[in-house]
């Protein structure tokens, strides 16, 4: 029942007027999320990652900056409501988790405090009954000592236990849709690790769905159902993530694949980047944007954007002129 | 924390030494011998003599130094030869009004900042934003004793009001309401002055706040726009206004000084410049000592309410 999806995404855009002029950093973006279904949004730095999520909840910057399309989240119409409507379902319907946790904080502020917000604001609980839901949050995402904790500033908690904070305030007033921006780009690899499978694990818990963003496919590989891949504010690719990983049919996928660390060849030590500089947003050709770094690029590449079109695979689909041929996984590990 | 403060604390100590050297030896950079410089010309030989002996002229100058520190520290520092009164009565009748209309222009300047500069912030480039920033532009750009000079002029002559003298004065506990009717003018200029710093310096923090990304993030909690200004923007945004607060009162000491003689109110100001006139010298030094050490300790008090408004500060 498509009534039931949790997120429908239709031709979302988000155009920035920029002194160099508007710069649409997504253009046209759609799909949709089942409940409790984790989905990846990858694509390298860049690629309209970010914008597109904060689109989602309408956390979009608020000035200079357009949406059109729509984004229903659980029946709600983001795209168009009002700043005081959109705090209705903050919070509540739809949280986020910040990529970078040394600047997602107040850093002036107790970390009990900034749990306790969300509570007493949006769920109108006593200070008391807060404080003691805020400590349970601390230690649901596994902070030790949380009482302790609870008054601490920021800037006294590591990196890692700072986005545990994040992910405390995110769940404080349940969520039924989590945005996991980056969740762990700025910590150290073995924590890195911990947190992604702190997410699973509340997800699982506490009935989410999740849309985890990441330019690494190494961190969605075993994490998510499925996939769309982005590309100067497009989706070039979505499918099932195993779709995305074996029969990807569209160059950026493969070389975004390439340059995953954990899924590439072994005998690539050193992280490989895709060749050429991603494109000018300012200035972007009617071609296909990717085709001034494909190897495989033609004149029509150059000349025509191709659209999303089914493969053989159900749900799967692509948008490119030249695809890698349907069996590409031999390639692959 | 406490380590940070301790550290302030000392450097405080070291500039109120030197404070100290500073004004003790005002005394030898004058003319003439300091007993007649302390006394005035008129004094009698037996007066020389009897001070000369007190204040230890005999000795070098460096045991001076510590007799002198010594009647400092118990509170001695002199009596005026021209109202035959200590320097020390003298101060504290005077200092009083300072402080009032400091404190009751601090207390406008800031009332009237933080919210427009939170409104001008919330909307740059709005009406408000525009307008107040072309004002402050305006009045920043004139010097502040100019400024002060203009607005009491200004205002004194559009309200009829005059200068009723020195003598007209009333403590705030005998009369309350005539002692802020004859000090309102003099702090409405200085908080005007000040005003006009602490908007422009908050407007710009929020500015810079609001693009924090932990404001994206309390948004994304679904508070109210009120809450975020107040409970997220306001404290980071507010150490440079601390810190300018705190430089902008030491020049509102000496600012005050020249509405007070305009407007002949018998503080600090008014007291210290009669005190130069008629070359009453240890009244003279007393309120120089006096301001420099109020000064030393408004920096110290501003250092610690930053240190608790940003915790980060001492971490640093
Ligand atoms: N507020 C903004 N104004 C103008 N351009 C922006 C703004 N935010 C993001 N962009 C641009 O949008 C593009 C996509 O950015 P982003 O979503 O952050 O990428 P990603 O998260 O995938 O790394 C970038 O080119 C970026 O410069
Ligand atoms: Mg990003």
């Amino acid at each position: 029942m498509s009534d039931d999806k949790l997120l429908v995404v239709k031709d979302l855009t988000t155009t920035f007027a920029t002194a160099g002029g508007d710069l649409a950093a997504v253009a046209g973006v759609s799909f949709d999320l089942e409940r409790n279904e984790t989905l990846g949004i990858v694509g390298e730095s860049g690629s309209g990652k970010t914008v597109l999520s904060r689109t989602i909840m309408g956390l979009q910057p608020r000035v200079n900056t357009t949406v059109t399309g729509s984004s229903i989240i659980d029946g709600f119409e983001v795209v168009g409501a009002s700043e005081n409507e959109k705090r209705t379902i903050w919070g509540t319907e739809v949280a986020m988790v910040f990529q970078d946790p040394m600047t997602s904080l107040n850093p002036v502020m107790r970390i009990g405090k900034q749990i306790d917000e969300a509570l007493r604001v949006r769920l109108g609980m006593n200070r008391k009954d807060a404080k003691a839901r805020a400590i349970e949050l601390l230690e649901l995402v596994g902070i030790p000592s949380p009482v302790q904790r609870y008054n601490a500033y920021p800037g006294q908690l590591s990196g890692g236990m700072r986005q545990r904070v994040v992910i405390a305030i995110a769940l404080a007033c349940s969520p039924k849709l989590l945005m996991a921006d980056e969740p762990t780009t700025g910590l150290d690899v073995t924590i890195q690790a911990q947190i992604l499978n702190l997410l699973d694990e509340l997800k699982e818990r506490l009935e989410m769905s999740v849309i985890l963003v990441t330019h690494d496919l190494g961190v969605v590989a075993t994490r998510t159902s499925r996939i769309v891949v982005m590309y100067a504010g497009r989706i070039v690719e979505t499918g099932t993530t195993r779709d995305v990983f074996y029969h990807h049919r569209m160059p950026y996928t493969r070389a975004l694949l390439e340059s995953s660390p954990k899924v590439s060849n072994k005998s690539h030590t050193r992280l490989i980047t895709i060749p050429g500089r991603p494109p000018n947003l300012l200035n972007l050709s009617d071609g296909c944007s990717f085709a001034p770094r494909c190897k495989y690029a033609t004149d029509q590449c150059h000349l025509v954007r191709p659209e999303l079109q089914p493969s053989v695979e159900p749900g799967h689909s692509f948008a490119c002129w030249n695809p890698l041929p349907v069996n590409a996984e031999a390639t692959l590990p | 924390m406490l380590r940070y403060l301790t550290k302030r604390l000392m450097l405080l100590v070291g500039i109120v030494f030197v404070i100290s050297v500073g004004s003790f030896y005002l005394i030898h950079l004058l003319p003439g011998n300091p007993a007649t410089v302390i006394l005035g010309f008129g004094a009698t030989p037996e007066a020389k003599a009897i001070l000369y002996k007190q204040l230890g002229l005999s000795k070098p100058i460096y045991l001076q130094y510590f007799v002198w520190l010594g009647n400092i520290m118990r509170g001695n520092l002199g009596i005026s030869f021209i109202s035959q009164t200590t320097v020390a009565s003298v101060i504290r009748s005077a200092l009083p009004i300072d402080a009032e209309i400091i404190v009751i222009s601090q207390i406008m300047a800031f009332a009237a900042a933080i919210p427009t500069a939170m409104r001008s912030a919330r909307k740059p480039d709005g009406i408000l934003d525009r307008v107040l920033g072309a004002t402050s532009f305006t009045l920043l750009s004139i010097p502040p004793y100019i400024l002060i000079v203009v607005l009491v002029l200004f205002i004194s002559l559009k309200l009829g009001v005059s200068a009723t003298g020195p003598s007209a004065y009333v403590p705030f506990a005998t009369d309350w309401i005539t002692n802020l009717e004859s000090l309102s003018l003099p702090a409405f200029t200085l908080a005007t002055v000040s005003y006009v710093i602490y908007y422009r310096v908050l407007r710009s923090d929020l500015i810079a706040t609001l693009q924090e990304e932990f404001i994206t993030m309390a948004r994304s909690k679904g508070i109210s726009q009120r809450r975020i200004m107040w409970r997220h923007a306001f404290r980071p945004s507010s150490v440079a206004l601390l810190g300018a607060a705190s430089v902008n009162i030491g020049s509102l000491l000496a600012a005050g000084f020249v509405v007070q003689y305009l407007l002949q109110i018998p503080g600090l100001g008014y007291t210290l410049i009669l005190a130069i006139n008629e070359s009453d010298f240890l009244v003279v030094q007393g309120i120089v000592l006096t301001v420099s050490v109020l000064v030393v300790a408004i920096n110290f008090f501003f250092d610690f309410v930053i240190n608790i408004v940003d915790p980060r500060i001492s971490r640093e």
